[in-house]
C-alpha cells in the first residue's frame, strides 16, 4: 500500500495560488492541505505531519519591498529553525513564484555545502520592465539531481510575475553549472536556448535560468507555474492539439500535464 | 529623530524602471535623457537603535545580491535628482508593509505616533534639461500632484550629507471633532449650506428634508435624545443615500419623451423598472437558472447543482479621470468587494476591464487633467495591481479611443465569483440582518480619504471638484480579508455582508438596518487612520477595503479568532434592533437620530424632459464613395486603425491564469497574440464544466441611433460566447450604462433633451433585445455625467461629452469545456463557411469612420431571426463538428477573416459573391458593413454533409478554403481577385500601432 504523502500548501499575508496547488498535488496522489503561515507560527499545525511544504504563488505583503522578502523575514524570525529541520528530514520544499522569491531570500536555496540560510541568489525585477503573463518553453537539465523533474526533458509551463529576472554574480553561476543545480532554462518553441532574448526569456534572466534545486534536489524552486497546467485546456494550444489529434485519429485528452508530471514525481519520491 | 534609508539596484544592473522614464521622457516630450537610476527611499520614523536600524537594512530592505543602500544620501551621479512622495494622509501601501516587517523582524510594535514612510528618487542624467523641463518630467511623468509631492533639486545644489532631506507626510489633525447643527429655516438657507459644505442636495429634495424635521413627531423624538436641528452627520447621510450614484434618480426618474418627427408623446414612469426590472423578474419565471437578481450587491445564477455564480459591473470614471492610477485599481479593488459581499459572501474567481479614453497620440488643442496617454497608462497599471495582487484572474478587456472621452474617461470594471449552493445547510445567496446582531467592520481603517466620492462622481467634473476623494487602493489588505471572510462564512459565522464602497458605513449600516429594522452605532469604536476626523467623516468616509458584516453574539469569539489568524482588523461598532431608527452615538452623545423609512418616502421623483431627433430629421444620410480599388491597402490601414489593432502590451500584463481555471484564455492562436471571442473558465476545478464571459461596447453608433448602438452591443456579447461554445440559454447580462448629463439646461446643457431621449431608447432596446433573447439582467450600473470642460488655446473652457455608451456583459455556462472552439483557423483545406445575412449597413462603421464618414444605415439586429442560428451552432459546437468559430464584429468581414488567418497563421482562400448577402452587389459593402448575427466558421471536409445539413435552413454558404500558402486572397463580386496580402503583413499592419510596447 501507497504510504500518504502529506503536503502543505502555504496560504495567508497575499499568497493565491493555494486552491489550484492543493488540487494539482491530489490529483497527483498526494493529500494537501492549505494552511495559513500564522497556524505554523502558533503552532496550531505542525510541519511534522508532513513530507512536501510548498511556497506558493501570489504576492505576499504586496510584493513591497522586494517580492517574497517580507515573507522570509517573517519566517525566518518565527519558524526558520522548524524549515531547516523538516529539510533535514529529508522531506520535499517547492518553491513557485513568489514562493521562489521566498526561498531565495530565505536563502533555503542554492543551499550550497548544507547552507540554507545564506542568501546569494536573487530574482530582480523583469528586463522588459513589466508584468507579464506568457507561456514559456524551458529545457530540463538531465544530470540535475531535482526530484521534481525525474525523467522529464522538456517543459511548458506559464509565468506570470514582474520579478522573476535570475541573478548571481559569476562564481555562483559557476557553482550552479558544476553542480548541475541549473533544473530549468527558458528555451525558444523548438527547444534551443533562449540565450536570454525575450520573449522566448521573458525576464532577462542570466544563463536563462527558470529554476534551480539545492544540491540534494529535494529543494526545488521556479518561476513559472506548474500547478497552471494541471488539465489539458490550461494550455494555450489546446483547442488546436485538439483538432490535430482528431484529423490524425490520436487520442484526446493527453493522459497527464506537465505541471502534474511535476508534481508526481514529488509524491512518488515517497512511496 | 527620523532616519531615511535610501536602497538602489547594483550600479552594473540595468534599472528597468529608469529605462522605462528615460523612454517615457522621449516619447511624451521628445526629451533625450542619458541615464535614470532609481532609489528606493524609506522613512522610517520610529525611535530605533543603531543596531536595530542596521538590522532591518540587511535583512529586509536591502538584498545583498543586488542592491547597495545607506542610511546616508546615496552617490548615485546625476544632473537632476527628483524626489517624489505622497501628500499626507494618501494610501502608502509598501509604508504599511514596511512597519509589519520591521515589527516582525526586531519583534517589537511601533508606537501610535511612529510610522514608516516610502518615496523614491530619481536621478537624471540628461544634457541641456532646463528647471522646467524636469518639472515637467517630475508634473507630467513621475507624479500627479493630487497624491503627490516632490523636489527637484541640481547637481549645484546638491548637499552629499543632506540630500533630499527629510519629508514627514503625517497627518496631523489638531482638532477636536464636533458635530455641527444647520439651521433649517428656509430652503434657501439649506440649499445654501448644501453648496457649501458640497452636500449635493437636489434642491428638489430640500422640501421634503426640511418637513420631515419639522414634522412635530420627529421633532419630540429627537428632543428625547438631545437633539433639534438637523446635525452635519444626518444631512452627510441624506445626502449619501439621496445621490444618484446610490439612488439611480435619472434611472428611476420620470421621462416625458417626444419624438421630433412624429409628434408622438409618451411618458416612461421609472426606466429601471419598466426595462429592467420587469423583463428580468419575467425571464427569471421561465429560467430557474436564475438564483438571486436585482437586490444584493450582485446578481447570482446557478453553476451546478453546488455552486452559483455570481457576477457585477462598475465603472470608476471621475476618480480615474483625476488620479488614473489610484482610481482604476480603487475601483477594481472596489468591484471585488461586491461579489464578496453577496449572499453571504463569494470567492472571486475572475474579473474584466473596459477603458474609454482620448486618443493615445492626441496633439489636439485642449488640454485635459491628464494627457489621454498618460491616463491610459495609468488605468492600466491600477487595473494590473489592483486585479494582480488580488490573485484573480483578469480574462477579458476591452479598450476604446474616441476624443469623446477626454471629458471624462470610462473606466469600467467587473467581477465574478462563486459561492456554494449552501453554508452550513442554508442558502447561501440569502441574507438578513436581526435585532442583536452585532455590527462589524473588518479590513482597513478610517481616515479622511474618499470623503464625497459619491457626491463628487454624480457631478460634472470641473475645477472646483474636490481632490480629497481620489485614494489607492491596497489589494494587499483586501486578500487577506477575502481570504479571513470566506472561512469565517464556511463556518456559518456570517448572518449578512455588504462591502463599503459608495457612501462608506452610511451606506452600508444605513441599508443593512432595514433588514433588522434599526440599529445603534457607536462611532468612537471605529478605528481611525489619525485622530481629528469628525464625526460626520468618519461615517461616510471612503476609505477602502473595509466591508460591514452582521455576526451574532454567540459567533463573535470565533469570528475574532479567524480574523486574528489572518491578520485583518475587525471592530465591533454597534448593533442591529428594532427601533425603526438609525441611532448614531459618540462617547455616547447622540448625533444622528433618523427613521429609516425616510429614504423610501416621499422624495420626489426626478422629471426629464426627452425629445427625439430621428437621424433622418437630423440631416444623416449615407455618403457617395466610389468603389476602391485597391482593397489590400484598405485592409491593412483598417487593421491598423486604433480601435481594432492589437494591444497585446496591455493584456500580457494581467495574470489571466491564477487560480488555475483558464481554459479559453484572452489571447489566442497559433501564435498566442489573436483577441479570443470570449473567455471561458472552469472555476470548480474538480468540474469540466465552464463559464464563459465576454463584453462588449460599440458607442460608435450612438452617433445615428443609441437604441441600435445598444442592440447592435447586446448582439456582438451573445456571439461572443456563442462562438466559443457557451450554451445560449442560460446567458446572463449585466448592463453598465455610461451616459453624458441629461438633465436639459438652456445654457449648461442645450442638448440634454435629446441625450435624455437616447437613453429612453437605449433602455427599450435593452429591454427589447433581452426579452427576445432570454437575458435576465444579474446586475446593472449607471453612471451618468460623463462630461469635463477642458481648456482650449485661448483660455476658453470648451464642454466634451462622451458618446452615450452602454458596455454590456454576458456569461453562460459550458456543460462540457473540452467541447470549447477558438477564433484561429486551424488546418490548412478546411472549409471556410459564413453564417448569417451581410446588409447594406455601414453606418458608423470602422469603414466609414476610417474614410471621415457617419453614413446613417446602421445595423439592426432581428433576435428573432438569429437567435434559432446560434442555438444550430451551438449544437455543431457541442457535436464537435467545427474546427474554428469566430463573429463578425467591428471592422466587418473583411477584418474579421484576416483575423482568422492571422490567427492560425495560415492563407483563405476566398469568394465574395458567395457570401449571403440581402441587396448587396459592392465589395466594399460586402468586406466592411457590421451587419449582426453573422459568424465565420471553419470546418473539417469532413464534416461538410452534416455541418450543411445543420444550417439547411439557415443564411449560411461555403465562401472558401483555409490554404497553406499564408496569403489571405479574396475575389470580389465578379470572381476577379481584389486583395492579396499576406499573413506576415495583415499582422505587422495589425500591430503596428502599440507592437512594440510592453
Amino acid at each position: 500500500m501507497k504510504a500518504n504523502v502529506n503536503v502543505l500548501v502555504l496560504t495567508g499575508y497575499g499568497l493565491n495560488c493555494d486552491h489550484e496547488t492543493a488540487h494539482t498535488f491530489e490529483l497527483a496522489g498526494g493529500i494537501p492541505s492549505r494552511v495559513h503561515i500564522n497556524s505554523i507560527i502558533d503552532e496550531s499545525i505542525s510541519l511534522d505531519a508532513f513530507q512536501i511544504l510548498v511556497f506558493g504563488g501570489g504576492f505576499s505583503w504586496g510584493d513591497d519591498h522586494g517580492a517574497g522578502v517580507v515573507q522570509a523575514v517573517r519566517m525566518k524570525t518565527n519558524i526558520g529553525e522548524k524549515i531547516l529541520d523538516f529539510i533535514s528530514k529529508g522531506n520535499l520544499v517547492i518553491g513557485i513564484c513568489n514562493g521562489f522569491q521566498t526561498i531565495v531570500n530565505l536563502g533555503l536555496l542554492p543551499g550550497f555545502d548544507h547552507d540554507y540560510s545564506t542568501r546569494s541568489v536573487a530574482l530582480t525585477y523583469n528586463d522588459c520592465g513589466n508584468f507579464r503573463d506568457q507561456w514559456v518553453n524551458m529545457r530540463v537539465n538531465p544530470k540535475s539531481p531535482c526530484i521534481f523533474t525525474k525523467d522529464i526533458h522538456t517543459i511548458e509551463l506559464p509565468v506570470r510575475h514582474g520579478e522573476g529576472k535570475f541573478f548571481a554574480d559569476e562564481k555562483t553561476l559557476h557553482r550552479l553549472l558544476e553542480n548541475n543545480q541549473i533544473v530549468l532554462q527558458y528555451a525558444t518553441r523548438d527547444n534551443q536556448p533562449a540565450n536570454q532574448a525575450f520573449p522566448d526569456n521573458p525576464n532577462g534572466s542570466v544563463l536563462d535560468i527558470a529554476g534551480i534545486c539545492d544540491p540534494t534536489g529535494r529543494v526545488f524552486g521556479l518561476m513559472p507555474h506548474p500547478e497552471a497546467y494541471h488539465h489539458p485546456t490550461n494550455h494555450p494550444d489546446w483547442t488546436r492539439l485538439k483538432e490535430i489529434s482528431k484529423r490524425n485519429q490520436n487520442p484526446w485528452p493527453p493522459e497527464t500535464t506537465m505541471g502534474l508530471a511535476l508534481f508526481q514525481n514529488a509524491v512518488n519520491f515517497f512511496s | 529623530m527620523p532616519n531615511q534609508l535610501e536602497i538602489t539596484l547594483n550600479p552594473d544592473l540595468a534599472d528597468a524602471e529608469g529605462q522605462k522614464v528615460c523612454q517615457k521622457a522621449r516619447d511624451y516630450f521628445g526629451f533625450e535623457l542619458t541615464s535614470v537610476r532609481t532609489i528606493h527611499v524609506i522613512t522610517i520614523d520610529a525611535h530605533l537603535t543603531q543596531e536595530q536600524l542596521t538590522a532591518i537594512r540587511s535583512e529586509i530592505f536591502t538584498n545583498p545580491v543586488t542592491q547597495i543602500s545607506s542610511y546616508s544620501p546615496l552617490s548615485i551621479d546625476f544632473d537632476w535628482t527628483i524626489w517624489v512622495g505622497f501628500r499626507p494622509g494618501v494610501k502608502d501601501n509598501p509604508g504599511s508593509t514596511a512597519v509589519e516587517a520591521i515589527e516582525d523582524q526586531l519583534r517589537i510594535k511601533l508606537g501610535p505616533n511612529e510610522a514608516v514612510y516610502t518615496s523614491k528618487r530619481y536621478c537624471i542624467k540628461a544634457k541641456n534639461l532646463t528647471y522646467d523641463d524636469v518639472d515637467k518630467i517630475a508634473g507630467e511623468l513621475l507624479a500627479n500632484d493630487i497624491i503627490q509631492q516632490w523636489r527637484i533639486i541640481s547637481i549645484q545644489e546638491w548637499d552629499k550629507l543632506i540630500g533630499t532631506g527629510i519629508i514627514i507626510p503625517s497627518v496631523k489633525l489638531d482638532y477636536i471633532p464636533t458635530v455641527t447643527t444647520i439651521p433649517i429655516d428656509s430652503d434657501q438657507t439649506l440649499q445654501k449650506i448644501s453648496a457649501e459644505r458640497n452636500l449635493a442636495l437636489n434642491p428638489n429634495d430640500i422640501p421634503t428634508i426640511r418637513s420631515y424635521f419639522l414634522d412635530p413627531d420627529v421633532s419630540a423624538g429627537r428632543a428625547e435624545v438631545g437633539l433639534s436641528d438637523p446635525t452635519d452627520i444626518e444631512l452627510e447621510y441624506i445626502s449619501q443615500a439621496r445621490s444618484d450614484h446610490c439612488n439611480h434618480n435619472t434611472f428611476r426618474g420620470c421621462f416625458h419623451y417626444t419624438d421630433r418627427t412624429t409628434g408622438e408623446k409618451e411618458v416612461i414612469n421609472n426606466l429601471f423598472k419598466t426595462c429592467i426590472e420587469a423583463p428580468t423578474l419575467a425571464l427569471k419565471e421561465k429560467k430557474p437558472w436564475v438564483v438571486s437578481v436585482l437586490w444584493d450587491n450582485a446578481g447570482a445564477g446557478r453553476f451546478d447543482s453546488d455552486h452559483y455564480y455570481v457576477i457585477t459591473g462598475e465603472t470608476h470614471n471621475s476618480p480615474s479621470n483625476m488620479e488614473a492610477y489610484g482610481g482604476s485599481i480603487t475601483g477594481i479593488v472596489g468591484v471585488y468587494r461586491d461579489p464578496l459581499g453577496t449572499g453571504k459572501g463569494s470567492k472571486l474567481i475572475m474579473g474584466s476591464y473596459g477603458f474609454c479614453v482620448g486618443h493615445r497620440d492626441y496633439q489636439g488643442e485642449l488640454k485635459p487633467h491628464l494627457h489621454p496617454r498618460r491616463l491610459l497608462d495609468g488605468v492600466i497599471e491600477g487595473v494590473k495591481d489592483g486585479g494582480n495582487k488580488s490573485g484573480i484572474p483578469t480574462t477579458f478587456g476591452q479598450v476604446l479611443f474616441h476624443d469623446g472621452y477626454m471629458g471624462k474617461c470610462l473606466v469600467f470594471v467587473t467581477a465574478l465569483g462563486i459561492m456554494p449552493a449552501k453554508v452550513k445547510g442554508m442558502p447561501a445567496e440569502q441574507k438578513k440582518t436581526s435585532p442583536g446582531e452585532l455590527i462589524i467592520m473588518c479590513g482597513g481603517r478610517v481616515g479622511k480619504d474618499g470623503i464625497h466620492g459619491v457626491t463628487a462622481s454624480s457631478e460634472t467634473f470641473s475645477a472646483n471638484t474636490p481632490a480629497g476623494h481620489v485614494q489607492i487602493g491596497d489589494p494587499y489588505t483586501q486578500k487577506k480579508m477575502h481570504d479571513f471572510l470566506l472561512e469565517a462564512r464556511d463556518e456559518g459565522l456570517i448572518s449578512f455582508i455588504t462591502d463599503n464602497g459608495g457612501g462608506g458605513l452610511s451606506s452600508s449600516v444605513g441599508e443593512s438596518a432595514e433588514y433588522a429594522g434599526g440599529c445603534q452605532v457607536q462611532l468612537e469604536k471605529v478605528p481611525l487612520k489619525y485622530e481629528g476626523l469628525n464625526q460626520w467623516e468618519i461615517w461616510i468616509s471612503e476609505s477602502q477595503e473595509r466591508m460591514t458584516v452582521a455576526v451574532k453574539p454567540d459567533h463573535l469569539d470565533r469570528f475574532m479568532a479567524l480574523s486574528h489568524k489572518h491578520a485583518v482588523e475587525s471592530s465591533v461598532i454597534g448593533n442591529y434592533t428594532d427601533s425603526g431608527k438609525l441611532h448614531i452615538t459618540y462617547n455616547d452623545k447622540t448625533c444622528a437620530y433618523i427613521n429609516l423609512n425616510l429614504m423610501s418616502s416621499g422624495f420626489p421623483q426626478w422629471q426629464f424632459d426627452a425629445e427625439w431627433i430621428s437621424p433622418e430629421t437630423r440631416g444623416l444620410t449615407e455618403p457617395v464613395i466610389g468603389e476602391p480599388r485597391d482593397y489590400t491597402a484598405l485592409l491593412l490601414d483598417i487593421l491598423g486603425r486604433p480601435n481594432i489593432c492589437s494591444r497585446e502590451w496591455i493584456t500580457r500584463q494581467y495574470d489571466h491564469e491564477v487560480q488555475g481555471t483558464s481554459v479559453i484564455k484572452p489571447l489566442v492562436g497559433a501564435e498566442r497574440d489573436m483577441n479570443s471571442d470570449a473567455s471561458v473558465i472552469r472555476p470548480v476545478l474538480h468540474s469540466e464544466k465552464g463559464l464563459a464571459f465576454a463584453q462588449s461596447l460599440l458607442p460608435a453608433y450612438s452617433a445615428i441611433d443609441a437604441y441600435h448602438m445598444t442592440s447592435c452591443t447586446i448582439d456582438e456579447a451573445v456571439r461572443r460566447l456563442v462562438s466559443v461554445g457557451a450554451d445560449p440559454d442560460q446567458i446572463g447580462g449585466v448592463d453598465n450604462f455610461c451616459w453624458p448629463d441629461i438633465q436639459f439646461h438652456p445654457k449648461k446643457n442645450p442638448d440634454g433633451k435629446f441625450k435624455a431621449a437616447q437613453l429612453v431608447r437605449s433602455c427599450k432596446a435593452l429591454r427589447e433585445t433581452c426579452l427576445s433573447y432570454g437575458i435576465p439582467l444579474l446586475s446593472g450600473k449607471d453612471s451618468m455625467y460623463v462630461d469635463g470642460h477642458l481648456t482650449g488655446p485661448y483660455g476658453e473652457t470648451r464642454k466634451v461629452s462622451g458618446l452615450p455608451t452602454m458596455q454590456f456583459s454576458v456569461t453562460s455556462i459550458v456543460p462540457d469545456v473540452q467541447n470549447c472552439v477558438t477564433m484561429d483557423a486551424k488546418i490548412p483545406g478546411d472549409l471556410i463557411y459564413i453564417v448569417g445575412i451581410t446588409k447594406n449597413e455601414l453606418g458608423a462603421s470602422e469603414y466609414y469612420e476610417h474614410l471621415g464618414y457617419v453614413g446613417s444605415h446602421v445595423p439592426h439586429i432581428l433576435p428573432e431571426q438569429f437567435f434559432p442560428v446560434y442555438k444550430t451552432l451551438n449544437q455543431a459546437i457541442t457535436q464537435n463538428i467545427i474546427a474554428s468559430v469566430h463573429g463578425i464584429y467591428r471592422g466587418g468581414l473583411g477584418v474579421h477573416l484576416a483575423m482568422k488567418a492571422m490567427g492560425g497563421n495560415l492563407g483563405m482562400e476566398i469568394d465574395l459573391f458567395q457570401v449571403p448577402s440581402d441587396g448587396v452587389n459592392r465589395n466594399d459593402t460586402l468586406l466592411f458593413s457590421e451587419s449582426g448575427g453573422r459568424f465565420i466558421v471553419t470546418i473539417d471536409p469532413n464534416h461538410q454533409e452534416t455541418f450543411e445539413k445543420m444550417f439547411l435552413d439557415f443564411p449560411c454558404a461555403m465562401i472558401g478554403k483555409v490554404t497553406e500558402t499564408g496569403n489571405l486572397v479574396i475575389h470580389g463580386t465578379d470572381a476577379r481577385q481584389i486583395l492579396s496580402a499576406s499573413v506576415q503583413d495583415l499582422k505587422a499592419a495589425w500591430k503596428r500601432p502599440f507592437g512594440d510596447l510592453i
